[in-house]
């Protein structure tokens, strides 16, 4: 997976736990404190949100830049850390 | 148009299927989220709703069994003045005689008013019914439009081709004929 970032491979390793929901991929400080004001202040409420969804990715996307201000990328990438950690945990 | 945000959890999750739109449960984090794609949605009037106005499915009950006599006579032309008055809600459905049970089949649903116009959607029908009676098709300037949106290649297109390939299929078998005898038989 080449065109991942070390970001996204470091979330989709492991369990998420407690992980700050800045350790998402795309989502850095601004975003992340966007998120935290609105009560999402760990990934593991986010990935909740992903899954209240339905885990859509566009639905998920269209969401977060709504949220957060995230722009196309960032909450494509978001959503595919999401969708592959779902993949290999839930 | 009633505002979505008055609506209870559950229409917005009806409003949503009936758009078709694949959701998961209307909840606080979702709600606008949901809101916001179903005003998308209205204002592209990519899915025909149904009225929950009862008295207008009296009035369109009448005016199907009107309408699927003369189809077959005129069908583009009254179907063009009809849609004249209401260009993008009702294009796919009127073009089909069978839309119009799946039309009225949805009755109890309570969908919202999508159109504001709805009284003028009400009015419709007798409208429609009195341009139809005189079968004056008046200004049919989507007619042509008309028996193509429903279906990419029209239907006598189809028939025509199929009666082309089995004629070129004909022309092919025989002239293998000059050669054998028929050997079909057996």
């Amino acid at each position: 997976m080449s065109t991942t970032s070390q970001k996204h491979r470091d979330f989709v390793g492991e369990p998420m736990g407690d992980k700050s929901v800045m350790a998402l991929s795309g989502i850095g400080e601004i975003l992340g404190k966007k998120l935290e004001q609105q009560g999402f202040d760990k990934a593991f409420v986010v990935l909740g949100q992903f899954l209240l969804l339905k885990k859509d990715s566009d639905m998920f996307t269209e969401w977060l830049k709504d949220a957060s201000g995230a722009n196309s990328r960032q909450a494509g990438s978001c959503a595919q850390c999401l969708r592959e950690w779902c993949d290999a945990f839930l | 148009m009633s505002s979505l945000r008055s609506r209870t959890a559950q229409e917005i999750s009806d409003l949503l299927d009936e758009y078709e739109i694949k959701h998961g449960p209307v909840v606080d984090s979702t709600r606008n989220l949901y809101e916001r794609k179903l005003k998308e949605a209205m204002a592209k009037g990519r899915k025909a709703k149904p009225s929950p106005d009862k008295t207008y499915y009296r009035e369109e009950e009448e005016v199907t069994y009107e309408y699927k006599t003369p189809v077959r006579s005129d069908g583009a032309g009254d179907s063009g003045s009809y849609m004249r008055s209401r260009p993008a809600w009702n294009e796919r459905e009127f073009e089909h005689e069978t839309s119009y049970s799946n039309y009225s089949r949805p009755k109890l649903e309570y969908g919202g008013q999508q159109f504001s116009d709805e009284p003028h959607m009400y009015d419709l029908p007798s409208t429609y019914k009195s341009s139809y009676l005189k079968t004056t098709p008046g200004p049919s300037k989507e007619a042509p439009k008309a028996p193509q949106s429903s279906r990419l290649v029209p239907l006598w297109v189809q028939f025509l081709f199929f009666v082309a390939v089995a004629v070129f299929l004909y022309l092919v078998f025989s002239s293998m004929e000059t050669n054998e005898p028929i050997k079909g038989i057996e």
